[in-house]
């Protein structure tokens, strides 16, 4: 029954499919709260340029991605701080302009390029040992982080005005959440691709909201949430031999929508 | 004497609108301030300014003899309007302890007492997002209690509290301001609760159209000038 694990590019995926559903589970807490959920979907399909680059000129798309991504995600916050503009305005130019700058240097590559498909939806077979320890390493980091500066990144996104008058520098933490959204995108892209990764940002967090009784719930859930999508969807898509990130967003679907029954069906005893 | 608000020549515009327009006044440490004005007409702005969140475009304020931001810890804000998603779950205890994370770490340990004091510790294990306009009110400005701050500012508190409720947030305000010598600076409607509490009020419509003792200042005159043709009657009353 557990063959699948006596494949290694199972094992990888598996390691890799739970730092990164630790990661985005967490972090989508917070792009939740801030009603920016788009932000996951503009930065990964900005971040077509650096892997067009990257694939055009023969370099690790996932480094070159990874630095779009952090440009991608300053240039959002840069344009809602600097601007009148609104997060989802911001987020609606970057993301076109990253697909436009994408689009054109595929282009330039002449012939068929299957490993960019692999990329708009994911596939793991594409995660190879550098990347697992890339993505081991910098999660690892950026747990790290997202421990250390929780609260603040919390203060600053509920109240940044309260946040200022105890002496934070809300924008900093902004700032540093932005960029780990975008880093955590990137490096989620290879197990559920372009098209289909915000939806891991936002789905955990939106079964988390309809039980949770406090934030720390909430926090605590999401994470919980995003580990059993990712593992149910990853073990089902070995099975069903089917691509792995359509079957780990359709079963984050499936599990918002029986939460979303029961949560009803609840309601309804109680109300007698 | 030094005021230790100095409000001086303050301008600001958004968008070719003027929002303030060479706004000055001085706040004596330890007084209790009304600021009155219609809808628009710079309240709220102005109460950015002093908070530091905003920079006048001309003009300066002074706290202490330092600028806002370095004075921002001394200072407590119960904002008119706190815009969050109420479907997000976070309690009230949870939003009170957000504060953990900021320069001073100790007032977290009175939660229970200020809840207490503004008569909301029932909610204290309740979703933010459930409470009623009144028993949020009642939270806000609970937090801002938590720390013994030099300034508090409040931007009409008693928005959706009850009658009695508001007498007791009032007379909770006036009892910090007696205690702490805490300089209070109200934002408020309603010309009652000016006369009963406040010492000196400021009269604004982008400008100021009076500064002092409320008494004294507060005329048929400034009434018009402030609120148009016809407000001039409430005094009366």
């Amino acid at each position: 029954m557990l063959e699948f694990l006596s494949y290694p590019f199972m094992i990888r995926a598996l390691i890799a499919g739970g730092v990164v559903a630790v990661l985005l589970g967490w972090l989508g807490v917070f792009v939740v709260t801030r009603k920016m959920s788009f932000i996951g979907d503009g930065i990964a399909h900005a971040s077509l340029a650096g892997i067009a680059l990257a694939v055009l000129v023969g370099w690790a798309p996932i480094p070159v991605a990874v630095v779009f991504a952090v440009i991608i995600a300053l240039g959002i916050y840069m344009l809602e701080q600097k601007t009148n503009m609104s997060s989802d305005m911001a987020i609606a130019m970057m993301f076109t302009t990253g697909m436009a700058i994408g689009i054109l240097l595929l282009n330039a590559y002449e012939g068929y390029q299957p490993e960019l498909i692999s990329y708009l939806f994911g596939n793991i077979l594409l995660i190879n040992s550098i990347d697992l320890i890339t993505i081991v390493s910098v999660g690892a980091a950026m747990v790290l982080l997202l421990a250390l500066y929780y609260r603040q990144m919390l203060f600053s996104t509920f109240d940044p005005t309260g946040a200022y008058l105890s002496g934070l520098k809300p924008g900093r933490y902004d700032m540093l959440l932005y960029v780990m959204t975008a880093v955590t995108v990137i490096l989620s892209i290879k197990l559920v691709g372009i098209i289909l990764v915000s939806a891991l940002l936002v789905t955990p967090s939106s079964i988390a909201k309809l039980f949770a009784h406090s934030f720390k719930q909430f926090t605590i859930l999401a994470v919980v949430c995003a580990v059993i999508i990712v593992y149910v969807g990853l073990i089902s898509s070995y099975y069903l031999d089917v691509p792995s990130g359509a079957m780990i967003i359709l079963v984050g679907t499936g599990l918002f929508i029986c939460s979303l029954l029961y949560q009803t069906l609840v309601s309804q005893v109680k109300k007698g | 004497m030094n005021a230790y608000i100095q409000v001086k020549n303050v301008t600001a515009t958004f968008h070719e609108t003027t929002a303030l327009d060479h706004v000055s006044f001085d706040i004596q440490k330890g007084s209790i301030v009304a600021i009155i004005g219609p809808n628009g007409s710079g309240k709220t702005t102005l109460l950015k300014h002093i908070i530091g969140i905003e920079t006048p475009q001309e003009g300066s304020v002074c706290i202490d003899g330092k600028s806002p931001k370095q004075m921002r810890h001394a200072i407590g804000y119960v904002p008119q309007k706190f815009d969050f998603d109420r479907s997000i779950p976070i309690t009230v205890y949870e939003f009170m302890a957000l504060d953990r994370c900021g320069t001073d770490k100790h007032g977290v340990n009175n939660i229970d007492r200020v809840l207490k004091e503004v008569g909301a510790m029932g909610v204290k294990n309740q979703k933010l997002g459930t409470l009623s306009g009144g028993q949020f009110q009642r939270v806000m400005i609970a937090r801002s209690l938590l720390h013994q701050k030099e300034i508090l500012i409040f931007d009409e508190p008693s928005t959706g509290i009850d009658m009695a409720g508001e007498e007791t947030i009032y007379d909770l305000i006036v009892d910090i301001n007696k205690k702490n010598n805490t300089t209070c600076i109200i934002v408020s409607h309603e010309l009652n609760i000016v006369h009963k509490y406040a010492q000196q009020v400021l009269c604004l419509n982008k400008k100021k159209i009076c500064y002092g003792v409320p008494e004294t200042v507060i005329t048929p005159e400034t009434l018009t000038a402030l609120f148009g043709h016809g407000a001039g009657l409430y005094h009366s009353h």
